[in-house]
């Protein structure tokens, strides 16, 4: 090799997400704040991430998956012929949008492969569940310096009469694709697009309500 | 574990960016490689180092796959990320009057190359001498952008030639994408409309001298480690 060719061996990211949890006993105190660093896009995020010029460069699609085991073929494109991510209109309508923040109470090991949760924990108020409220999307990304950030959350609350653990949290997207003239369209439902292991499980005593936040930067 | 309770929502803002965890691995690491090869093909450069400087539009960029295109199930608007960030129109017109009417978003990238140098800042938005596409005097030819993955990583890789008389060095580099917004207009005919965004910055720590008639290859890796 030439003598030019060197590894600094000192990477630093210039991008970092975080997973934070807040919860809040019966009376709204706060009794637990959970940080961790969040490591895991799954392979529908990257999927989804790809570039047209990967797609027009091999001529191939890749296979989404969704949390119930269903798949749709995704191979974006110019014209008439693909069916892209669905974007506002004034005609017909396609919604793509952030499904849930889902918590569950099992693991995987592998978290870029994972298509759902382990153990998703149901929405609801009967034992075992947790009622999710809705999420919170961002209005836009904040700067500070050379830094930037944005972050979405969701609350839940227990009223399942007994304490809930959860262990995992994943990101769930509502996908759906169109042609541009809307002469095909395919719903590809519910994907999970990130996934974390919590660090140590956090418990939601019975009354008690969880807040997580997931925070993506960049230059942090 | 239990916290002191949390006097107010600015207490919980602030825990939005901690602190950086200790003894944690990095969950994410980008790359930015160049080799150099001389007019016979031998390899006279070879260059690494890691990339550092990610835009906001690359965050914005990023958050379609999180955030999705539209606020809501019954919210036909763009999330405010892509309207105030990438300047994205919060509903894009489509021609009203027949029911074969929507519209959709893709996007690709490209990878430019510079003589330059300048501040980074989270909102720059092209490099600061950009090199031209040429055959000319200080122009390289650009080959096409080659793109693949693994399911943790994206790399994407562009060749160019340099066909002058001098040796050419470049000293920046900039990953870009063009957004499409594809629908049907108003004489109900396909239109689309583009918005280009750069999502990285980066001077090299050495420049890479490109020889007369010498070819370089220059990649981005993009690594989620999971």
């Amino acid at each position: 090799m030439p003598g030019d060719a060197y590894d600094t061996g000192k990477d630093v990211p210039t991008f970092r997400a975080y997973l934070i949890a807040i919860v809040r006993d019966s009376t709204g105190k706060v009794i637990k704040v959970h940080k961790q660093r969040s490591r895991s896009p799954t392979a529908n995020f990257i999927g989804l991430l790809l570039p047209l010029t990967w797609f027009n460069y091999t001529g191939s699609s890749i296979t989404i998956t969704n949390i119930n085991g269903g798949t749709c073929s995704y191979k974006p494109g110019m014209g008439s012929g693909p069916q892209d991510i669905a974007y506002p209109n004034s005609a017909y309508n396609h919604p793509t949008y952030l499904a849930m923040i889902q918590v569950g109470s099992g693991s995987q090991s592998n978290p870029s492969s994972a298509t759902k949760l382990a153990a998703p924990i149901p929405n609801g108020s009967s034992s075992g569940q947790l009622i999710y409220g809705s999420v919170s999307i961002p209005d836009t990304v904040s700067v500070s310096g050379s830094s930037a950030y944005f972050y979405i959350s969701q609350a839940y609350n227990n009223q399942s009469g007994a304490t809930i653990t959860i262990t995992e949290v994943g990101i769930v997207l509502q996908l759906q694709l169109a042609i541009y003239n809307n002469t095909g369209s395919t719903n590809c439902g519910q994907v999970l697009v990130w996934y974390d292991v919590l660090s140590s499980s956090i418990s939601i005593p019975n009354g008690g309500t969880l807040v997580i936040y997931y925070t993506f930067t960049v230059n942090p | 574990m239990v916290t002191p309770d949390l006097a107010s929502e600015e207490d919980i803002a602030k825990l939005i960016i901690p602190d950086d965890l200790p003894n944690d691995e990095p969950s994410f690491k980008a790359y930015i490689e160049a080799k150099v090869y001389d007019k016979e093909g031998h390899l006279i450069q070879y260059h690494r180092q890691p990339m550092r400087s990610l835009t906001q539009y690359f965050l914005a960029l990023m958050s379609i796959p999180i955030v999705g295109t539209y606020q809501g199930l019954s919210t036909n608007q763009a999330p405010g990320i892509l309207v105030n960030v990438l300047g994205l129109p919060s509903q894009q017109y489509s021609y009203l009057t027949a029911s074969y009417n929507s519209a959709n978003i893709l996007w690709g990238w490209s990878i430019r190359l510079g003589s330059g140098s300048q501040a980074f800042s989270v909102s720059l938005t092209g490099l600061a001498a950009p090199i031209a596409n040429g055959t000319g005097t200080g122009e390289l030819y650009y080959g096409a952008l080659s793109v693949s993955y693994t399911s943790t990583s994206i790399i994407a890789m562009i060749t160019v030639t340099n066909y002058s008389t001098s040796a050419i060095s470049v000293t920046e580099i900039g990953l870009f994408a063009n957004v499409y917004i594809q629908y049907q207009n108003s004489s109900n005919a396909y239109a689309y409309n583009t918005y280009s965004f750069l999502l990285s910055y980066d001077t090299f720590s050495t420049p890479i001298s490109v020889p007369s008639n010498g070819l370089a290859a220059f990649q981005i890796t993009l690594t989620f480690t999971g």
